[in-house]
């Protein structure tokens, strides 16, 4: 289990930086998000707060690194380049918080990562009445943001590759869990491989951090200028140069994935 | 706008979702959060959403994801912090 830790004040109000927040794909550091949908929605009747569930499609390889690691195969079939990633959030906008978590819906068992944030108002009082002759009201509201990320690998333990594989074809999934016992783990301690797939995932992260606040910053700016009209302009842009006029779906044809299959599947029935 | 997984489900995401935009800025963090005005767009679009994610498997991944990997993994997160 490893852990990943960061804190980073917005100069913009939390209602801005909420909205920001579900705003947020596609911006120019989200290339690798090729769809997002929300799953369920709701206004809790008690407490005011607003609960989501979305589920957002990822273009994401396991790193060559960890599938060094894995037996010969093992990272290969599997591999569609694509992943799922399923995020809950919940706003309380009397108290002024939104909290949200991110985790990968596949792979869980080589790698589990799960991302928490908390996102919180932040009244700059005394810094604004200090400034208050220079007429900078601009950031007396501040919004500050925790994240921590949870890395942890079950790889080894006895479910290699998740639930899916293993509820299709139990028998398979056992065999394929005693060879690479024997010809694979036996030589390497699994403890040092799950410790070095954590940390793949840690140095992998921090990058994936900082763009994710960097495509915020993105969405606030537009937001400052031009409200929601000015950040879906913004989108549009984004969207014809990452995908081209024909958006993200003739891209994900194109590129061959294990969706493509299914797609063509589904054409043929 | 984001795109749906599902590209027949486009059209009316992006409805919804302009809705939304709209009802949580105007309304909702202003206090009105008992309105409820995208629920009938909603309604739309999760009924396109949800018969393509049966028909790729994608609904069954996502119950597992949300009953059992969450209730664990959040049990040991709280047992850390």
């Amino acid at each position: 289990m490893k852990f990943f830790e960061n804190k980073f004040t917005y100069d913009y109000s939390f209602p801005a930086v909420s909205l920001a927040y579900f705003l947020r794909y596609p911006n120019p550091y989200s290339r690798h998000v090729l769809t997002t949908d929300v799953i369920e929605r709701r206004v809790d009747p008690d407490t005011q707060r607003l609960h989501t569930t979305r589920l957002h499609l990822k273009k994401s390889k396991i790193p060559s690194g960890i599938l060094k690691l894995l037996p010969k195969g093992m990272g290969g079939s599997d591999n569609s380049g694509q992943s799922y990633i399923l995020e809950t959030t919940v706003v309380d906008p009397n108290e002024g918080w939104m909290k949200t978590e991110s985790r990968n819906m596949e792979w869980t068992g080589i790698l589990s990562v799960v991302e928490k944030q908390h996102y919180q108002r932040h009244h700059a009082e005394e810094e604004a009445r200090a400034l208050d002759g220079l007429s900078i009201d601009k950031n007396s509201e501040q919004t500050t943001v925790r994240t921590t990320v949870t890395f942890k690998s079950r790889l080894g333990q006895g479910k290699l590759l998740g639930r899916k594989k293993t509820d299709a074809t139990p028998g398979h999934a056992d065999a394929e869990e005693e060879a690479p016992k024997k010809g694979f783990f036996s030589s390497l301690s699994t403890a040092g491989i799950q410790r070095t797939i954590e940390l793949i995932g840690v140095s992998r992260t921090r990058d994936a951090v900082l763009k994710s606040k960097e495509g915020m910053n993105v969405v606030l700016e537009r937001l400052r200028k031009g409200g929601i009209v000015g950040v879906l302009e913004g989108m549009r842009k984004d969207r014809e140069l990452a995908f081209g006029p024909d958006g993200t779906w003739k891209r994900v044809l194109l590129n061959g994935s294990g969706l493509k299959d299914r797609a063509i599947e589904d054409d043929d029935n | 706008m984001a795109a749906s997984i599902a590209p027949e489900c486009n059209e009316i995401k992006e409805k919804y979702d302009t809705c939304f935009l709209k009802w949580y800025s105007e309304k909702y963090l202003r206090g009105n959060t008992t309105s409820n005005d995208c629920e009938a767009l909603f309604d739309k679009y999760r009924s396109c959403l949800t018969k393509v994610l049966k028909e790729r498997g994608i609904d069954s991944m996502l119950e597992d994801a949300r009953k059992t990997n969450g209730s664990e993994t959040d049990a040991e997160f709280l047992k850390k912090s």
